[in-house]
């Protein structure tokens, strides 16, 4: 007996409808093992998942599941938690659905530090519309909407979520699916919002006219791109061009969380407290 | 209901469950030991199929499950296969050599000869 996924899958969806190599399934099955580690209850979980490839994963997981609107992820899932701060809250969104569409829901999210689990599954594209410049889309790559080549400057995921005040930043790769697991359990244990970016592959939909048209050559760039944080920090500016570093980039505990931040506001209606005023807060502005 | 296909069929150290397997070649090169490689298969939709080549050569590094986008590939627990009086073998160089001519072979089975 190998590990048991029969018991997070949804068998009469399977097989998946990714295309062959996607890295989505090993992001499935990476997850689908933290949730095991972690010993929770299916019923204590809700994956929210968007519109895209991406979007299936909700479909697959035999959780407590909602497949929302293109971009409103975060939308939907803050409304979770707020109603049922005691369970799992983990949205699934990919670059275009996060960053584009769902953009200010996104940054929104780090802003108020709810405890969710966000993971971006960032394959540089519009995968699922056929290859369209997605905001992470490499400059000077072939996209259907931009053939003559993208000049659209890129965001750093990583990055805006820190700006954004996110109190946990992680990135890694499908490449080290073991590595991806820990950093998942990781994520999902931190309490406060937590954004996890994961680099996948489209060499289907980014591949064919970038020449990665197999899924290895696809991961062979992505392998190339990527360092760790520790080598990154040491490396010079000049050396840093081009490379993304991975691993844990922002751990913040002491961070207030807004379902807290909610029970105060709560407990201000029941008459418990006094209503809240700016000398409850150390950091104001 | 069908058996498990998570479940071993018989004290094998890898196994595959073919249903599910999209030919997509992760597995082969993922794997440090020479285990696996394609065979050529008409009915797949990429032409081609995960075979098992050399089991005997797996060191259960669990890589090749765990890169696996679609549930199809599985490694035995190692006290199970402790249990059944088998175990996983080591890694040696003729195993590295066979798995640089897998990948040079374009990820084919050495028996299976031409580009997929």
């Amino acid at each position: 007996m190998a590990f048991n996924y029969d018991k997070y899958l949804r068998l009469e969806k399977m097989p998946t409808l990714w295309c062959w190599g996607c890295g989505d399934g090993v992001i499935l099955k990476a997850f689908v093992r933290a949730i095991e580690k972690m010993d929770i209850a299916q019923d204590d979980i809700c994956v929210v998942s968007g519109i895209g490839c991406s979007g299936r994963f909700s479909s697959y997981v035999d959780f407590n599941t909602v497949h929302t609107t293109h971009g409103r992820t975060v939308a939907y899932a803050t409304g979770i938690k707020l109603a049922r701060p005691d369970k799992l809250v983990v949205c699934v969104a990919g670059d275009g659905d996060a960053l584009a569409i769902g953009g200010n829901h996104t940054i929104h999210g780090c802003r108020r530090n709810i405890d969710l689990t966000m993971i971006i599954i960032n394959n540089f594209i519009y995968g699922l519309t056929n290859s369209q410049t997605s905001p992470t889309t490499p400059k000077g790559m072939w996209t259907v909407s931009q053939k003559a080549g993208n000049i659209d400057p890129t965001f750093d995921t990583c990055d805006l979520a820190i700006a954004a005040g996110a109190s946990f930043v992680a990135r890694e790769t499908m490449l080290e699916p073991k590595k991806l697991e820990k950093v998942l359990i990781k994520a999902m244990k931190h309490k406060g919002f937590s954004m996890m970016e994961v680099l996948s592959n489209c060499h289907i939909n980014l591949g064919r006219k970038n020449k990665m048209v197999s899924a290895m050559e696809n991961l062979e760039w992505i392998d190339s791109i990527t360092v760790s944080k520790k080598k990154y920090d040491t490396m010079s500016e000049e050396e840093q061009l081009n490379l993304l570093p991975t691993g844990v980039l922002k751990e913040d505990t002491d961070a207030d969380e807004y379902c807290d931040m909610y029970a105060e506001i709560q407990k201000v209606h029941q008459g418990q407290r006094a209503k809240i005023t700016q000398a409850d807060f150390a950091k104001k502005i | 209901m069908a058996a498990s296909p998570m479940v071993n069929p018989g004290d094998q150290p890898v196994w595959v469950n073919t249903d599910n397997c999209k030919a997509c070649d992760i597995c082969v090169s993922v794997c440090p030991s020479g285990v696996l490689g394609m065979r050529y298969e008409s009915t797949s939709t990429l032409g081609a199929m995960i075979s098992i080549d050399h089991p005997e050569a797996c060191i259960g590094c669990n890589e090749c499950e765990l890169s696996c986008p679609d549930f199809a590939i599985f490694v035995a627990d190692r006290k199970e296969l402790k249990a059944a009086g088998l175990s996983f073998a080591k890694l040696t160089d003729d195993a590295k050599e066979r798995q640089a001519a897998v990948i040079a072979n374009n990820y084919m089975s050495l028996s299976e000869q031409g580009a997929k």
